[in-house]
């Protein structure tokens, strides 16, 4: 086998490190709800297919303003599970494991249906913007500025989060409500709120995802199928609820299945779901997950 | 008034009530049920809509004659999900509980060789729409009541590979689905390919899985290879996605434009859906476009009017191309009922190996040592023209698959 040569091995890892920081702003949402809220949303791949769809929409009203329409479909995403949260999800937070499963699972049947239903099931696209439309050329290396800006943007999104994590009254509330709620809400915090605003945090950051893969990517009903798969595979690996190691398994996701095509094409699917596998037998709570999470 | 007139008047009246009970009674005639197990959502939803709306207009233009043998036809659709098991699935119920005498529909090489077990099982004919996949029809599968109205893998592979075998390349790379349909006809591409031009070397094979959303590892790892053309089976509502992501990537200017697209990734759906972003200069194939001039003045004239139906019901004057595969369909199964003078299966059957059509497309015959429809498709190279909103495929040509067929 002819080895593939340096500039290869770089376009390789500049669309892992793509993949992964996509999967990341999903996947921190995912992580994030199920840390604080005990809530394991299969439907958060919905979030993000309606992040790509309100794009879509924004971009149509507002003839290609692409920029306002990433940021209008981030916040309309937010502000939509805001108002599933109070309505629905917020009934399901103390139930088993299962109930949440098929709770969940029934609004992605909903939802897909509603998609369907508004925006047909033809398969839409968004232009980039022209700024991003060329690729930075580095000898052989072709690097399209779009997949730098996603990466920059994301990672910007990640040292955010962690900064408001570890740095504010409001991330030390959060982060105490992932350990004990009901000492929390004796202290008088408004636990209620807490969750509305973490699960509304997790939507836009879906929906911003979302947004921002539509130009990438054919804007189809299925998407959000097609990304939960690999979102539980990323926080299995990762660790539920643990924001690094999501960030982690998302790196871990996007450069196997990455180079796994360049190496050995045929087993790229398969050597992510063997990582899966074997740190459920070896390490169930995942790289950077805590033991006995409840 | 005159009494005798008021008498007439009632007379007049029953015979007329009578009347029209008569013709209600014969309206009545319990229709002929048409099962159609069909893609109506997910990333092939796209497709499967308009085949769906193609059979349908067939079946309105049939119904308004006064139907076939005096009896009505009735579609009975259903929604595969673009999932094997689910096609199995609403194909036996089709059968069992909705009693449909015959099955015609299917989308992916999943799907149809799956109903076609069903259709042998419940001995319905089955007339595959649109899986290309040589398994459907191959001699451990076949079976009297399976029929193809659609191309399939060797047809396309290997016109396929006479339009490559002309380019100025030798270093040639495949990217397909990992499915029946991008497995076959990449092996009816390469083998072909490699008799026309034993020079050319194959130097990178990609399989992405069906309904992959982002193929940019695949791309780039296929750029380090250095192919100097490239190969495509990407299709199913997929091709989109892959070819905003490849020319992002650089592919097609790196190949020099030097590319196939399988798979109808010409199709009018897909070169509407990327509109500017459309690699313009590759070739695309298509079942069907509403812009192609056919040289043959009989075929001009009949898809002309065709186009017009289509795009009346459509309410659309760039129809989509993947209608007339729906139309084509139920074309052959209603004339092989006329042939048989029958519902019976069994007699349809006898009646469809041989049979020819007058299509909007021109002749099609559906041959009887295979069951396959002489089913061609339109080749192109993309391009703007003035009129177009989107690129289209010019020049054009129906390529003919008696060409390849063995």
């Amino acid at each position: 086998m002819e080895l593939p040569s340096l500039s290869a091995i770089g376009a390789q890892a500049v669309s892992g490190l793509t993949t992964a920081m996509l999967l990341f702003l999903v996947a921190s949402g995912l992580s994030l709800i199920f840390g604080v809220l005990r809530l394991l949303n299969f439907a958060h791949g919905s979030f993000y297919m309606l992040g790509a769809y309100f794009a879509w929409q924004f971009n149509t009203w507002l003839q290609g303003s692409f920029w306002l329409s990433v940021l209008l479909a981030a916040i309309a995403t937010g502000v939509l599970g805001a108002l599933l949260e109070r309505v629905l999800f917020r009934k399901f937070y103390d139930r088993p494991e299962l109930m949440q499963l098929l709770f969940t699972y029934s609004i992605v049947l909903i939802v897909s249906d509603v998609v369907k239903y508004i925006w047909g099931t033809q398969q839409l696209g968004v232009r980039r913007p022209e700024i991003l439309s060329h690729t930075f050329q580095f000898g052989e290396l072709a690097l399209p500025s779009y997949n730098l800006m996603i990466i920059v943007i994301s990672l910007v999104i990640a040292v955010g989060i962690w900064l408001l994590l570890q740095g504010t009254r409001l991330g030390k509330t959060v982060r105490a409500a992932a350990f004990d709620r009901e000492m929390l809400s004796m202290l008088g915090v408004d636990v209620r709120m807490l969750y509305l605003l973490v699960f509304s945090a997790g939507c836009f950051l879906a929906g911003l995802a979302g947004a921002l893969v539509a130009p990438m990517s054919a804007i189809v009903p299925g998407m959000d199928a097609d990304i939960i798969i690999s979102l539980f595979i990323i926080v299995v690996i990762g660790g539920l609820g643990s924001f690094w190691g999501t960030f982690l398994g998302s790196i871990i996701y996007g450069m196997v299945f990455s180079f796994g095509i360049l190496f050995i094409p045929q087993f790229s699917l398969f050597a992510v779901a063997l990582i899966m596998a074997v740190i459920l037998i070896v390490k169930p709570e995942g790289l950077l997950g805590r033991e006995n999470t409840r | 008034m005159d009494t005798t007139f008021m008498q007439l008047k009632r007379i007049k009246l029953l015979l007329g009530l009578l009347g029209i009970l008569a013709t209600s009674i014969a309206f009545a005639q319990v229709p002929i049920r048409v099962g159609f197990p069909m893609i109506l959502s997910g990333a092939g939803g796209q497709f499967g809509t308009p085949i769906l709306k193609g059979a349908q207009m067939y079946v309105d233009e049939i119904n308004a004659t006064g139907g076939v043998l005096g009896r009505k036809i009735e579609l009975v659709p259903r929604d595969t999900k673009s999932r094997p098991d689910e096609a199995v699935r609403v194909a036996r119920e089709l059968v069992l509980r909705e009693n449909v005498d015959f099955l015609v529909g299917t989308f992916t090489s999943g799907e149809g060789p799956a109903v076609s077990v069903i259709a042998k099982e419940a001995k319905k004919v089955f007339i595959a729409v649109a899986p290309k996949t040589d398994r459907l029809t191959a001699p451990d599968a076949i079976h009297p009541y399976v029929f193809r109205a659609a191309a399939n893998t060797t047809t396309e592979g290997r016109a396929a590979a006479m339009i490559v075998a002309k380019w100025n390349i030798k270093r040639l790379a495949t990217i397909a689905p990992d499915f029946a349909y991008g497995r076959d006809a990449t092996a009816s591409f390469v083998a072909h390919i490699k008799k026309l031009r034993p020079d050319i070397e194959i130097v990178d094979q990609q399989w992405p899985k069906l309904n992959e959303s982002d193929y940019t590892p695949f791309i780039t790892a296929q750029l380090g290879k250095k192919p100097e053309a490239v190969f495509s089976v990407i299709c199913c509502g997929n091709f989109d996605s892959f070819a905003r992501q490849a020319g992002a990537q650089g592919f097609f200017k790196s190949i020099g434009n030097n590319f196939i697209g399988l798979g109808e990734a010409g199709s009018i759906e897909a070169l509407r859906a990327l509109g500017g972003e459309y690699p313009l200069g590759v070739y695309a194939n298509t079942y069907d476009a509403f812009y192609w001039k056919p040289k043959d003045t009989e075929v001009a004239r009949l898809h002309a009017a065709f186009t017009k139906r289509l795009s009346t019901a459509f309410k659309d004057d760039t129809p989509p191309s993947w209608a007339l595969q729906g139309y084509i369909s139920m074309q052959f199964l209603v004339e092989g009922i006329k042939k048989a003078n029958s519902i019976d299966s069994d007699k349809v059957s006898t009646a469809l190996k041989g049979l020819e059509i007058v299509s909007p497309q021109g002749k099609i015959t559906m041959r009887a040592k295979d069951q396959q429809a002489t089913r061609g498709m339109l080749w192109g190279k993309a391009a703007n023209r003035d009129g177009y909103a989107f690129p289209i495929l010019d020049p054009v040509e129906l390529i003919d698959p008696t060409l390849f067929m063995d």
